[in-house]
Order: structure tokens, then sequence, then C-alpha cells
């Protein structure tokens, strides 16, 4: 006979559950057990800190692209030297330790910590500050030569601040980079001196560093909430004065929801266009440092950056035209390279199957192994324009291009779309294979989302500036009861972050 | 068609070996690239003591893949020299020199004793031979009984394709003797072939097509091949819009010898 009451019947999760890995808290950035798990064809990560409670934060917004991006995993290069022990674990050793599965491509030297304007939104927490820090020739001098030690022959170094022009010797550290024999030298500015300055734009011109200028779009509302100012004319300004000296420029575009995501096609169109502009980097905004309010949930990531660039530009981009970067976890970075000529685009991934080559989970033979090295150039996080000369040089190159194409290099254009880890979403599987670092005064090459969301930034200023630097906290939404102000803008806990 | 058969099968083996051959279609010279040539590999079920032929094995890159992925032996045949030391040094390249040969040979007469093969591949390279009928019987001559062909190629309705697909680019490019699925089904079953595995693969077809086209751009960019860039940019829309109207389709097959 049947009961009248209520059965009990089993019910399945709403959820994939995919791994089961190590964070952060985002208050007191103690590290925590975290899990990642697909939820809507959306990747996230979650974690409890007994303290502080529960997180939750999306990691990637597209899970099916997210996991078909896995296979592009390349074996990581061990580095000459390490600069620290094991002893903490995963994030606190930094860096690099013995366990960091991956060299540096990519080193950025912060040489001061004022800048010249400041903007809402800066995960460097740096602008008119009297508190801050700039770096003598010395101690420049001596954090290449810990890169060089680490590498050989490194690279991409990577000038940046505060504002590294305002610093009265930027140009000595960029002469000094070049000659320890650097591949490749950027300096990462928001232009407004190259605008303003005719002497030093000349001076500049003379070392022709890669400028990697910040770009955020054209509308003023973009400039007045990302930059807090219409920088509109000098960035134009900037971009001829760099065409005149032929220096090539990478313009970069903080996008944030709500905020600029509309206006990336006109930056594709408009650097498409422009003489000087040979690449674009598409970085969802770091909520590190200062940064407007956000929803960890609602957030940006590089999968909704390249479906936008398709949707805005569909006579030249496919979201299969960007190809996850395998010298870093695949789903940190992709980047896309085409031909350019007028109004034609022809992205490289309708010429070759760049999946016979970059796959390195399947084990099956390589077309052709120098192919897949000159791809790897490309596709990684030291590629600067000029990086597919490799490829177009090659004998067997895959493309295998008529001898007219030799002098195309000034014809071929990059996009990256970048999405760094903050204290919401960092995840040590990626963190340990990262290959952007920070360069410390005290030589230890930190991975960029450590030195940004554990708390090294804030430890490094400190030493440097002689002033007790406040830990800076997300300024999430869940988490705004919690948070006051610092006195560079971001945002710190009150009371050490006790409930 | 005014070419004589036997000059058309050496314009098709000499247009594949040339640079704008290997420029617009890559190392890769058939729909599906190395992923479909993996499926056609399985489907032979072979093991290390195995020898395969590849008929029409062009730059190599098939009887390289088959060798590497299942340890068998490979003679790959051609009728292109150029294509035959192209295709040796790639193995070489990759050390396996010893274990995948190459030979020049006609597919209509193939240059083996009769079941001396445990196994033969075709990739898109059946549209191009002038007498069919000989090509498939030499295929079934040459595998022991009970062994496989796996055979892909380009399917078409000729009777329904419009004219600038039947000319002499179009013989090249594989399409204009192109059969229909149930012709390449009838002529090896004909042969003595059993068929296992008929089955469509028309988004290759597209995919190559695509390929072509944007080198084709990329050719113009580069102002290389002068006005030919845009005739051979109008082939191509011509075979696409086929494939789009099923006019046009790329096939494989997998059939034991009976």
């Amino acid at each position: 006979m049947a009961r009248a009451g209520k059965t009990q019947r089993k019910v399945d999760r709403d959820e994939v559950f995919l791994e089961y890995t190590r964070s952060i808290c985002p208050v007191c950035k103690r590290v925590l057990d975290a899990e990642v798990s697909v939820r809507d064809n959306r990747v996230l990560l979650r974690k409890r800190c007994p303290e502080h409670g529960r997180f939750e934060a999306l990691v990637y917004s597209d899970a099916e692209l997210y996991m078909a991006q896995q296979r592009y995993n390349k074996p990581g290069t061990l580095p000459l030297e390490f600069q620290t022990e094991v002893r903490d674990g995963c994030p606190l050793d930094c860096g690099m330790c013995p366990d960091h599965k991956q060299h540096a491509c990519l080193a950025i030297v912060e040489v001061n910590s004022g800048c010249n304007l400041d903007c809402p939104i800066c995960f460097a927490d740096s602008g008119h500050q009297p508190d801050g820090f700039s770096l003598t020739y010395d101690q420049v001098e001596f954090m290449l030569d810990r890169f060089v030690a680490a590498e050989g022959d490194p690279e991409v170094v990577q000038f940046s601040g505060g504002e590294p022009t305002i610093h009265p010797r930027i140009l000595d550290f960029i002469a000094l980079a070049q000659a320890k024999g650097i591949c490749s030298v950027m300096l990462n500015t928001n232009g407004l001196r190259i605008a303003r300055d005719r002497r030093f734009v000349r001076d500049l011109g003379r070392l022709k560093p890669h400028v990697y200028l910040q770009f955020d779009g054209f509308e003023l509302e973009t400039h007045l909430t990302i930059r807090g100012k219409d920088l509109r004319a000098d960035k134009q300004s900037a971009l001829e004065a760099c065409a005149e000296q032929g220096m090539t420029v990478t313009l970069v575009a903080a996008i944030e929801k709500g905020v600029n995501e509309h206006e990336l096609g006109d930056i594709v169109r408009f650097a498409v266009a422009h003489p000087a502009v040979r690449a674009i980097a598409f970085q969802p905004v770091t909520h590190s440092g200062r940064h407007v309010e956000f929803d960890p949930l609602e957030r940006l990531t590089n999968a909704d950056v390249m479906k936008l660039i398709a949707a805005q530009v569909p006579e030249w981009y496919r979201l299969d035209d960007f190809v996850p970067v395998p010298c870093c976890f695949p789903s940190c970075r992709s980047m896309s390279y085409a031909f350019v000529d007028g109004d034609t685009v022809v992205p490289f991934t309708r010429l070759i199957e760049i999946d016979d080559y970059l796959d390195y989970l399947s084990n099956r033979v390589i077309p052709d192994p120098d192919v897949r090295h000159a791809l790897e150039r490309m596709f990684s996080s030291s590629a600067t324009p000029g990086a597919e000369r490799t490829l177009l040089a090659c004998e067997s190159c895959g493309i295998d291009l008529p001898a007219q194409l030799d002098d195309l290099e000034d014809k071929v254009f990059m996009i990256i779309v970048q999405d760094f880890q903050d204290p919401y979403t960092l995840n040590v599987r990626q963190l340990m294979k990262c290959c952007v670092v920070e360069i410390t005064p005290g030589g230890r090459l930190i991975p960029f989302c450590a030195y940004n969301s554990v708390g090294y930034r804030e430890q490094v200023r400190a030493q440097l500036s002689g002033v007790d630097v406040e830990p800076v906290v997300p300024n999430a939404a869940p988490l705004q009861p919690l948070l006051q102000l610092t006195r560079h803008g971001s945002k710190t806990a009150a009371d050490g972050g006790r409930p | 068609m005014t070419l004589a058969p036997e000059e058309l099968k050496t314009c098709c083996a000499t247009a594949y070996a040339s640079a704008a051959a290997r420029f617009l279609l890559g190392n890769s010279f058939h729909p599906g690239g190395a992923a479909l040539t993996a499926r056609l590999i399985r489907a032979l079920q072979v093991g290390a003591s195995a020898t395969v032929v590849d008929v029409a094995s062009g730059p190599g890159t098939s009887a390289i893949q088959l060798a590497d992925e299942t340890g068998c032996s490979v003679v790959g045949v051609d009728l292109s020299p150029q294509s035959i030391d192209a295709a040796r040094r790639a193995a070489e390249a990759v050390g396996l020199g010893e274990r995948v040969r190459f030979v020049e040979g006609d597919a209509e007469a193939l240059p083996f004793e009769a079941e001396s093969m445990d196994g033969a591949l075709c990739e898109c390279a059946l549209c191009t031979f002038p007498d069919k009928r000989a090509a498939t019987r030499e295929l079934a001559r040459v595998l022991r009984p009970g062994t496989r062909l796996a055979l892909a190629d380009v399917t078409a309705r000729g009777e329904r394709l419009p004219r600038e697909l039947t000319g002499l680019q179009a013989w090249v490019a594989c399409i204009a003797d192109a059969r229909p699925l149930e012709g390449i089904a009838a002529l090896l079953w004909e042969a003595g072939l059993a068929i296992e595995i008929a089955e469509r693969h028309d988004q290759a077809l597209r995919d190559l097509l695509d390929r072509i086209d944007a080198r084709l751009q990329l050719a113009g960019i580069a102002r290389s091949f002068g006005e030919g860039v845009e005739r051979a940019r109008e082939l191509t829309a011509s075979a696409r819009a086929a494939v789009a109207g099923g006019l046009l389709g790329y096939g494989v097959f997998v059939a034991a010898k009976r």
C-alpha cells in the first residue's frame, strides 16, 4: 500500500566538480583550499575562510572553451636559477621557488610608485603620492642582472611604475637593459610625457623601446571612469609622436564591465589603421589595487572579451581566431595574429591548422618541429610585434609564403587577451605556471598575479619607501561592509578584517 | 577536357608538388587534416608488423603519421619525383626513414605484388585518377584478403556541377571528375572490396576551401600570383557554393578485401 507521506528523493548537484586546489582569502590573504566547478557553462572558484566566510568568483565565462584550451599546455622550461626555497608552499614562497613550473618570459621593473595621473583604476595603487619610492640606477642594474642570471638571454623586460616616463633616469634604464642583451625592452606608459615633451620623445626615439600605451577607448565617459580625466587628445599626440620616431606601439586597453566593453571593435579598427600600432592588449580590469566596485560573479573574463571582439568586428575576427597561449596556463592568455592590408585582415588561424602543432596532450607526431617552435615563439607571453618573423623565415613553414611575403612584417597585427588573477580568482595551479614576473629590488622574480594579490606588492613598497602600507583588499560588492579607504585610494579591511 | 589521361595524371602530380600548391594547401593536402587522417588510420586496424601502402602519398605527411601512430611500415607511392624526394626528406627528418619508404609509381599500375599489403590508404586522390576502375582494382589487388582500404575523397554530383567547376583547373583541384558517394562505393565493391564504413565529411571540405580562400587573400596582400588570385578566388567561391548546395562534398570509406 502506498504511503500518503512524502518520499525522499536524491537530487543531483547543480554543478560539475572539476578540481581541488588552493587559493587565498581575499580579506586576510591566508591560504585556503579551493574548489573549481562548472555551473551553467561558467567556471567558478569557491573557497571558505574560517574567519571571513565563503567566497565565490567567476574564473572563465565559457566552460566549454576553458576545457578545450587545456590541451594547449606546453611543458615548462627550467630557469637557470631559482631565487627562493620551497618552505611554506605556493603562493607564499615567491619567487621563483623550485616548485615553479615555468621560467620567466617577461619581467616587469616598476621604477617608481609616483604617477602624473590618479586613475580610479590602478592595480599598482600609484598617483601623486608623497610616500612613494623611486629606484636608483644601481638598484635597477642589480634587478636586471638577477633576471639575466635566471634567464641567460632574457626575452622581454618591461619598465613600468607608477609612471616610468617621469623617472629622471628612465632613458638610462632603457639603454642599460638593451646593453644587457635583453631581446625586447618595453616602456609601459600612459603616454602623457610622450605627448607633451618633444625633447623626451626625440631621446626616446633614439633608443626605440616598444611602447606599451594605455588606451582604453574613445568615449569621454570611458576616460573619466577609468582614468579620471579626458586624455583623448594626449593619446592621439602620443601615437603621432611614436609614429614620427618610428617607435612601434601596443595599445593596452583595460576593459571593465559596463564601462568600455562596447568600444573593443572601434579600438581594433583604429589600431589596424594606425601606422605606429602593431598590437592591442585587451585586459579585463585586474581587481587588485585600486578599482571601482565590482561583482566577482559578474566580472569580465577572456572568453567575454574574445566574443565581444568577434561580435563587434565580425568581418575580420571569429572566436576561433584566438589561440590559447601554451607557455603560461592556457586559459590566462589568448592571442591572434593577422596579416592586414587596408580593409583586408587575414588571421593566421585561417592559414594554418594551429591545433596540429600546439596540442601538447594528444601524443601524435608533429608535422614539423620547426613550425611548432616558431609558433611557440609567436603564441607566448614574451611575444612582441615581430614574433612572427621566425615562422615567416622558416624554410619548411606551414604557410610556405611566396617570396614577396618576406617584407610583410609591417603588415602583421597582433591581439592579446590577458586576464590577470586577483585575490578572488587566484588559483595556485595557474600561478605555478605563470611566466610574467615582477623583479623586486631584492632580486626575486615574483609571478605577477601573486605580486598583486598575495601581499608582496605592499611588502616591497613598504620596504622601499620606509612607510607602512596597508594590506589591500578587493573593492568587491560582497565585502563592502568590511572595507575602508586607504590613503592611496584602494580599500583595506577595517580592523584588519576582524568581522 | 582536351588532355589525354596520361597528361592529366602528370599534370595533377606536378601541380601538387609545386610551391603554389604547398602555399595554398599547407602541409596537409586534403580536407580534414591530421585529425581525419587519424580516423582513417585507426580504421585500418594495423599493428607494428604490418606493411601499408599510401597511394598518392604527396609530401608524405599522412604516411609518416600512419607509421608514427601504429608502428607499422609504410610504402608511399606517388607519380611526382619531386614529391617523392620531399617525402623522403620529411621521413628522415623525423627519424622514420627506415620504416617509411617512398617509390615512384602509378596508382593505376601499382609496383607491388598481389596480396603483399596489410592495408592501404588513399586520401583525396581517386578523383584525380583518370581510370578509376583500374585504380580501385589495383588497390584491391595488392591487399591481403581480410585487410582494409581506408579511402577519403571529394564527392560530387558531376552532372549538376556549374561549368567553371568542370575544367582543367577544377580537375587538378579534385572536383571535375569526382564521383558521388554511392558511385565510389560501387567502384570499391566492383573491385572486390566490402564496404564497412561510408560517411560524409562535408564540413572538412568547407574548412579546406575557407583555408584556401584565406591563403589566396594573403597572396593578394603580397601581390603574388598576379591576376590569378582573383580567378582562383572565384573558383573557390563557386566550390563553396556547390558544397552549400549539396553538389560537392567529402566522403570517407573503409572497405575490407573480400
